[in-house]
């Protein structure tokens, strides 16, 4: 059975009137990469605060497994937990040398002294910032920062790493390889939460996703599972050619025929109006189905066995962007707080 | 697994010490410009009042070893109060104000990380204070022969207490401020105009009656006064000046307080110390990133 590591109970924080978490219930389990996913400002920074005990919840706890215990309220647990690691906000650092920052924070964090400078070495070549080991940190530019953000909440090798934003300011070589050590990190049985609106970020790592807004939980589990819930599977089949506007109408008939047991038959009309659509311009079908494994691949071997005649599929996947993309707006339209539905209905 | 046991050994073994320490060793390098400004300025100074300036014949010599430390130690309040405020101003405030704290807090215990903090700089002060001393302190030898006066050594006890307890006012201003150039602007306002400028209002005022000792900068004036043999008595005393104006004659009386007595200096600075710091712990431990 997977052991829960953190575990968020009617978690809630106010500042004033405003309430930034409003009663979250979260559970993450041991090897689980999770994304928080919400806009700007839905308390996702705020509950990674909490979580790091830079900030008291109002009500609720924070349960955590400690090193030698069973769950603990994060309260009871003295000072801080040193088998976690945090990147929160933009990080800003003292001004001193990588080096120097990064042996400070391992030392204080209890990591053995005799592997502190292999284990700098290691993460600073792992990010490519070897060469500025011994420079100020008022030089980096803002991507080496957040690399260096990054390497300072896993410097003492915790099990449990909380990244708020991880890919800020990163340019797009720089956030494959955070992508590619994330997953490395996950290889390693590590726990992940991630909190980004960077949507395509956290559908490519993370094993489930929990939706933020206005401080609720609005969904938590697969992308899959939650695309599910919304009938918004969707399939992409590119195309080697184009499909002749004339031959088009006749095709969409026979895949609607033999496709119809695998079809999402209530999709919902704002999504599309057919479960089959057509995009000339990308040369690709895209297909709304149920959202089962099985009926992914009854749907790409019908395709490839009765259509070979009328087109040569090229790629066949499950979009999890546009797919996360879609269930997001879904979720975040469906769950406006009442002030906010009225005023949005106004303006469409 | 043998790093994650060896961690949890350290982590067993110290206490809760070795962080403390660690921050301790940190803050001093980060602090080290600043240091060697004030040293050198320490430096400079001490040679200045205490070898140059005997140096110009107009300047005579004090008759006793005690007159030349005490002359000697007419700037070391400036020191103190400069040091105290450069290097104490940034010490909680630039934590929330910089942002860094979201990398240090989830670290280490916020308070450890403050008394570190807090002790790396006064070790560093305290270590500029302690070559001002010593340069004074070997120019008097140098003149006078020894031994060192004892109550040389008294004022440089009273000279830490009193940098202490400047620290603890200007942590405790840190404590609730947004930065650190304000909170370096309000503590030297307050230290080196506010405080004086009150003080001589309610001398003037009561006179004798009210000594003002809710004062740091009056009770800083015991680190030279404890030098004089004897220690002044009265410790309050009177200037008469007369004389015609344009608008007619007069006489003027001007009082001032010249040192607290030892004792009440001694409980008043530590009456400071133990105030400011619970006072900025309570706020700080209030204040949220």
């Amino acid at each position: 059975m997977t052991e829960t590591v953190i575990k968020l109970e009617n978690l809630t924080k106010r500042f004033g009137n405003f309430t930034a978490v409003d009663n979250i219930n979260l559970e993450v389990c041991k090897g689980e990469t999770i994304g928080l996913v919400g806009p700007n400002g839905a308390g996702k920074t705020t509950t990674i605060k909490m979580i790091a005990k830079i900030l008291r919840p109002n009500e609720g706890k924070i349960l955590i497994r400690t090193n030698h215990s069973d769950l603990m309220d994060l309260e009871n647990v003295s000072s801080t937990v040193s088998q976690m690691g945090f990147l929160i906000d933009i990080p800003n650092f003292y001004n001193m040398t990588a080096y120097e920052l990064l042996k400070y924070f391992a030392k204080i964090q209890k990591y053995p002294r005799d592997k502190i400078d292999s284990r700098i070495d290691e993460l600073l070549s792992l990010f490519k910032l070897s060469v500025w080991k011994h420079e100020k940190v008022r030089n980096f530019s803002k991507g080496m920062t957040q690399k260096l953000g990054i390497i300072q909440a896993i410097i003492h090798d915790p099990d449990i790493i909380i990244l708020d934003e991880p890919q800020t300011g990163l340019d797009p070589l720089a956030r494959i390889e955070i992508r590619k050590y994330i997953r490395e990190l996950q290889s390693l049985g590590k726990t992940i939460f991630v909190a980004s609106h960077m949507l395509y970020e956290i559908s490519e790592v993370c094993d489930k996703i929990a939706l933020i807004n206005y401080g609720k939980i609005i969904g938590f589990d697969t992308v899959e599972n939650l695309a599910r819930i919304l009938k918004a599977s969707i399939l992409k089949a590119k195309l080697l050619g184009k499909i002749e506007p004339k031959e088009l109408a006749p095709i969409i008939e026979r895949l609607s025929n033999r496709l119809k047991p695998y079809l999402d038959q209530e999709l919902d009309p704002s999504i599309s109006k057919i479960p089959i659509t057509y995009r000339p311009e990308k040369q690709e079908f895209r297909f709304y189905y149920d959202g089962k494994i099985n009926s992914q691949a009854e749907i790409l071997s019908i395709l490839i066995k009765e259509f070979e005649s009328d087109f040569t599929i090229t790629s066949f996947t499950q979009p999890k962007t546009s797919q996360l993309e879609m269930v997001y707006e879904e979720m975040v339209k469906n769950n406006l707080p009442e002030g906010k539905k009225q005023s949005n209905g106004g303006k469409n | 697994m043998e790093v994650r046991t060896k961690m949890k050994e350290n982590g067993e073994k110290g206490i809760g010490l070795i962080p403390v320490i660690d921050t301790i060793t940190f803050e001093m390098k980060k602090q080290k410009k600043k240091f060697y400004f004030f040293l050198g300025v320490a430096i400079i100074v001490a040679i200045l009042s205490g070898y140059l300036l005997q140096l110009i014949p107009e300047n005579l010599l004090s008759d006793t070893q005690a007159g030349f430390y005490s002359s000697g130690l007419a700037f070391i309040s400036f020191i103190t109060l400069f040091a105290a405020c450069l290097f104490f101003s940034g010490i909680i405030c630039s934590e929330f104000n910089k942002r860094t704290g979201f990398i240090v807090f989830p670290k280490i215990n916020k308070y450890k990380l403050i008394i570190g903090k807090y002790l790396g700089n006064l070790i560093l002060v305290v270590f500029i204070i302690t070559v001002y001393y010593f340069i004074l302190g070997i120019l008097g030898f140098y003149y006078y022969g020894g031994p060192i006066n004892i109550r040389f050594f008294y004022s440089y006890g009273f000279a830490v207490l009193y940098v202490i307890a400047l620290s603890s006012f200007v942590t405790l201003f840190s404590s609730f401020m947004k930065s650190e150039t304000v909170t370096i602007i309000i503590s030297l306002i307050i230290l080196l105009i506010g405080l004086n400028f009150a003080d001589q209002i309610i001398t003037l005022v009561f006179r004798d009656a009210f000594e003002p000792l809710y004062s740091l900068s009056y009770l800083g004036n015991i680190i030279p006064s404890i030098l004089e043999f004897p220690f002044p008595d009265p410790r309050y005393s009177e200037f008469s000046f007369s004389g015609m104006g344009p608008f007619g004659g007069g006489s003027f009386i001007i009082g001032t307080w010249l040192t607290p007595s030892i004792e009440m200096a001694i409980i008043l600075l530590l009456s400071y110390i133990i105030a400011c710091f619970v006072l900025a712990a309570l706020l700080f431990k209030r204040r949220q990133l």
